[in-house]
C-alpha cells in the first residue's frame, strides 16, 4: 500500500469537487433552505396572527375578572373591557336579563364575523361543568388552548377564594422544586447541565444523520461514476483497489467536512454577537450545558470516524451496483441501520455502564453515536474508549478493502454477472 | 536476450466462452514495435488487460523486463486502453499531472514535461481547457501524452489509431517511431494490417484466442513468401482461385494477389492461366501481411 497514491487520488477528488459550481450552490442553498424551514413558519404565524375576538359573558361576575391574573383582584369589573392575551381578545359583556335573546344576538354577531366566538360562564362552571364555546370554527386549537388555560386558572382562583384561601399564597406554596444536577467523576464534582450532556450526543447523532443524508449519496454516485468513466482502467493498472477506494472515500468525505466546516463557522460568526449579549442578561441560576475540551475533541473525532464508516457503506453500494436506480433502492433501506443507535440512546442514557451500553458502544457501526453519549453521561474506562477507536478504525479499513475488491470485480465485468467461484477468486486475487 | 514482455500460456474464459486460449509470445527488449494483430473479438484486448493486471487470467504468467510482473514493473509501462477515458471536468494540465503522479512522478518534474509535450502535439493553447471542451482527436492526444509522460520503457497501446484522422495518425506514428529510436519498445494492437505492415518489425497474430503466428515480420515473410505472385490479366479472374495449387487469390482493381501452396510451381500455374486469361504481368513478390494472416487463419482452422 502506498500512502502517496491515496493522497493523489484524494486530492484530485477533493479539488475537482470543491471547484465545481454544484458544491458552492449546495453550500449556500442548504443553510438558506434550513433557515427558511425553521424560521419562516413562525414568522408567518406572527404576521398572520389575526387576533381572535371572543366575547365572555360571565354570569358569576367573578371569573372574567381573573382571566388576566396580572390585574388586581380588587379592581371592579368593567362592563365592556378587552383583555389581550396572546392572540385572543377577550371582550367582556354583562349578562342581559333575557339570556336567550342575548345568545341569539351573539350568534348573529359570530355569523356576521364581528366576533369569532362567545363563551358563557355559568355558576355551575365553578362546580365542574364545562364552558361552552360557540364559534364559527371549532378547529382553531391554538385559541381554544389559550382559552382553556386561562379559564382553568381563573376558575381555580375563584374556587380557592371561596374555600377561604389566598390564591397568590397557594401559588407560592405549591411552586415546583427544581433539580440541580451535579456530576460526580474522578476529576471532582461539578455542576453540569443534566440534560445538556446528552443533548450534545443527540446533536452529534443528528449531524451525522444529516451529513449522510447529503453526502452518502454523493459517495455512492462518485464511486458509480468512476466505473462508468473508463479513466479508471489506467488508474487501476498502477494503483491498488484499496488505495483507489480509500482515496476516493477520503476525498469525498473531506469535501463533506469542508462544507460542514463552512456552515458551522458561518453560524458561529453570525450568532456570536447574539450569544455574547445573551450571556450578559442571563439569570445566574440558569445552567448552560458545557462540553469539556477533551470531550469536545472526542466528539469531533467520532464525528469524522462515523462519517467515514457510514460513507463506506454507500461506497460499497456504489461499488456493487451498476446503475444508480438499483443502488438507491438499497440505500434507502440501509438508512435504517443508522437509526438503530438512536433507538438505543434512551436506554444508554439511563444506564450508561450496563452491559448493553458497553457492548453496543463497542460495535463499530454504533460506536460513533453511542460512545460519545457514554462519555457525556458517565465517563467509560479509558480502555473502552481506546478499544472503540481501534475497532471502528479497523472496521473502516476492512470496509474499504472489501469495497475495493467488489469495485474491481464490478468494474471489469463489462456487463457480465460474475459466478460465485469467480467472485471468490477475484477477492483473493491481489 | 531478455524480453521486455513475455506472456506464457495465458488463459481466460468468461463462462463457456474462451476469450484467450493459451496465449504465449515474447517481445524483444530494445527498439521494437510489436504488432498484436487479429480481427475484432480475437482476444487482443483481453490479453492486453491481463498483461496490465486489470483482469486476472485463469492461468498463465506474465513477465515484464525479465521479472514476474509486479507494481514496480507496471510503473515502467505506459498504457493506452482501448476505451479511452479522461475525467471530463478536469483541465488538461491537471489531468496530466494526475496521470503522471499515479505513475510515481513528482509534480515539479512533471510540469515542464507537460508543457513540452503540449507544444509538441499543438495543444499548448488548450492547457487550461476542460477535457470535455476538447474534440475527440485532441482528447486522444491528451491521453497519449498521459501514456508517455512518465517516460515508460515499454508502451502498450490498444488500438491507438482508431478514430484518428490521417494527420494525427501520422503524428502518432512519428511519436512511436521516435520512441523506438530511443531504444525502447512499443506494443500495439490493431486490426488494420496495412498500418501494422508499415510500422511493425515484430508481430503476433491472434485468432480466436490463440496465437497462430509470431516472430520478426521479415522472417515471417521470408518463410511464407517465395510463393506470392502479382498477376495483371483480363478474363474471368474468379477462376484463378479454382486452379490446383492456388492457396489464395485476392482480386482488387484488376490486380490479383496470388499465394501458392508450398508444393506448387509458379510457371506451371501461369501455363494453366494463359489458357483462359490474357496475362499482361505475372511476377514474384513479397507477400502482404494480410495474405499471410488469412493463410495462417485458414491453416489454424
Amino acid at each position: 500500500m502506498r500512502l502517496d497514491n491515496i493522497q493523489i487520488i484524494a486530492r484530485r477528488e477533493y479539488l475537482q469537487r470543491i471547484r465545481s459550481k454544484g458544491f458552492w450552490i449546495g453550500t449556500v442553498i442548504f443553510p438558506l433552505f434550513a433557515v427558511a424551514m425553521t424560521i419562516l413558519p413562525s414568522v408567518l404565524l406572527m404576521r398572520s396572527g389575526t387576533t381572535h375576538k371572543v366575547v365572555v359573558v360571565d354570569d358569576t361576575g367573578r371569573v372574567a375578572a381573573n382571566l388576566s391574573a396580572k390585574r388586581p383582584k380588587t379592581a371592579p369589573p368593567e362592563p365592556r373591557e378587552t383583555v389581550r392575551l396572546s392572540k385572543v381578545d377577550f371582550i367582556r359583556e354583562v349578562p342581559q336579563p333575557d339570556p336567550k335573546a342575548q345568545e341569539a344576538a351573539l350568534d348573529r354577531r359570530v355569523v356576521d364575523k364581528e366576533i369569532d366566538a362567545w363563551i358563557r360562564i355559568t355558576p355551575e362552571v365553578l362546580t365542574g361543568k364545562p364552558v361552552e364555546y360557540h364559534g364559527r370554527s371549532t378547529s382553531n386549537f391554538m385559541t381554544q388552548d389559550i382559552l382553556e388555560d386561562r379559564l382553568t386558572e381563573a376558575v381555580r382562583r375563584v374556587r380557592l377564594t371561596d374555600a377561604g384561601f389566598d390564591p397568590d399564597k397557594v401559588g407560592e406554596l405549591s411552586a415546583q422544586v427544581p433539580l440541580r444536577t451535579i456530576r460526580v467523576s474522578k476529576e471532582g464534582s461539578r455542576a453540569e447541565g443534566g440534560a445538556g450532556g446528552f443533548l450534545f450526543a443527540y446533536i452529534l447523532f443528528f449531524m451525522l444523520f444529516l451529513s449522510l443524508l447529503i453526502w452518502g449519496q454523493q459517495v455512492m454516485n462518485g464511486i458509480l461514476e468512476e466505473k462508468g468513466s473508463r479513466a479508471v482502467e489506467v488508474i487501476i493498472s498502477t494503483v491498488k483497489p484499496f488505495e483507489l477506494m480509500m482515496g476516493k472515500l477520503s476525498g469525498i468525505c473531506l469535501v463533506g467536512l469542508t462544507q460542514f466546516g463552512i456552515w458551522i463557522l458561518t453560524m458561529v460568526v453570525l450568532s456570536a454577537p447574539g450569544v455574547v449579549g445573551a450571556f450578559g442578561s442571563m439569570p445566574d441560576d440558569l445552567q448552560i450545558p458545557v462540553l469539556n475540551p477533551l470531550a469536545a475533541i472526542q466528539f469531533v473525532l467520532f464525528f469524522i470516524l462515523g462519517f467515514f464508516v457510514y460513507a463506506s457503506f454507500y461506497a460499497a453500494l456504489g461499488a456493487a451496483f451498476n446503475s444508480l436506480q438499483e443502488a438507491q433502492q438499497v440505500a434507502g433501506t440501509m438508512g435504517i441501520i443508522f437509526a438503530v443507535p438512536a433507538m438505543l440512546m434512551p436506554m444508554i442514557i439511563n444506564a450508561p455502564s450496563s452491559t448493553l451500553a458497553v457492548v453496543s458502544s463497542l460495535i463499530p457501526l454504533f460506536t460513533p453515536v453511542l460512545m460519545p453519549l457514554r462519555i457525556v453521561t458517565e465517563m467509560p474506562p479509558a480502555w473502552q474508549i481506546l478499544a472503540s477507536y481501534a475497532l471502528t478504525g479497523g472496521f473502516l479499513v476492512m470496509m474499504v478493502w472489501f469495497c475495493g475488491r467488489i469495485y474491481r470485480v464490478g468494474i471489469l465485468m463489462y456487463g457480465k454477472k460474475p459466478t460465485i467461484p469467480e467472485l471468490v477468486r477475484w477477492v483473493r486475487y491481489s | 536476450m531478455t524480453s521486455s514482455l513475455e506472456v506464457r500460456d495465458v488463459r481466460k474464459s468468461y463462462g463457456k466462452f474462451v476469450a484467450v486460449d493459451g496465449v504465449s509470445f515474447a517481445v524483444p527488449e530494445t527498439g521494437t514495435i510489436f504488432g498484436l494483430l487479429g480481427p475484432n473479438g480475437a482476444g487482443k484486448t483481453t490479453t492486453i488487460r491481463m498483461i496490465m493486471d486489470i483482469i486476472a487470467p485463469d492461468s498463465g504468467e506474465v513477465f515484464l523486463f525479465g521479472r514476474p510482473r509486479g507494481p514496480a514493473e507496471l510503473h515502467r509501462v505506459g498504457y493506452l486502453p482501448e476505451e479511452r477515458g479522461l475525467y471530463p471536468k478536469m483541465n488538461v494540465v491537471d489531468q496530466l499531472l494526475f496521470l503522471g503522479e499515479i505513475h510515481g512522478r513528482k509534480r515539479r518534474d512533471l510540469l515542464p514535461a507537460i508543457h513540452r509535450w503540449l507544444e509538441r502535439v499543438d495543444l499548448a493553447q488548450w492547457k487550461k481547457s476542460k477535457v470535455e471542451e476538447l474534440s475527440k482527436g485532441m482528447q486522444q492526444k491528451v491521453q497519449l501524452i498521459g501514456t508517455l509522460l512518465h517516460e515508460p520503457e515499454l508502451l502498450i497501446l490498444d488500438e491507438p489509431f482508431s478514430g484518428l484522422d490521417p494527420i494525427n495518425q501520422e503524428l502518432f506514428r512519428e511519436l512511436f517511431q521516435e520512441h523506438r529510436r530511443q531504444g525502447r519498445t512499443v506494443i500495439l494492437s490493431t486490426h488494420g494490417m496495412e498500418l501494422a505492415e508499415r510500422m511493425c518489425d515484430h508481430i503476433g497474430l491472434i485468432s480466436r484466442g490463440k496465437v497462430i503466428l509470431t516472430g520478426g515480420l521479415r522472417e515471417i515473410k521470408r518463410q511464407v513468401g517465395g510463393n506470392a505472385y502479382r498477376l495483371v490479366a483480363e478474363g474471368d479472374l474468379d477462376r484463378v482461385q479454382e486452379l490446383p495449387g492456388v492457396e489464395q487469390a485476392v482480386v482488387q482493381d484488376g490486380v490479383v494477389k496470388l499465394l501458392l501452396r508450398p508444393d506448387a510451381e509458379g510457371p506451371e500455374t501461369l501455363r494453366r492461366m494463359v489458357e483462359f486469361l490474357r496475362v499482361h504481368e505475372f511476377r514474384s513478390e513479397e507477400p502482404e501481411l494480410e495474405q499471410i494472416f488469412l493463410k495462417a487463419v485458414r491453416d489454424a482452422a
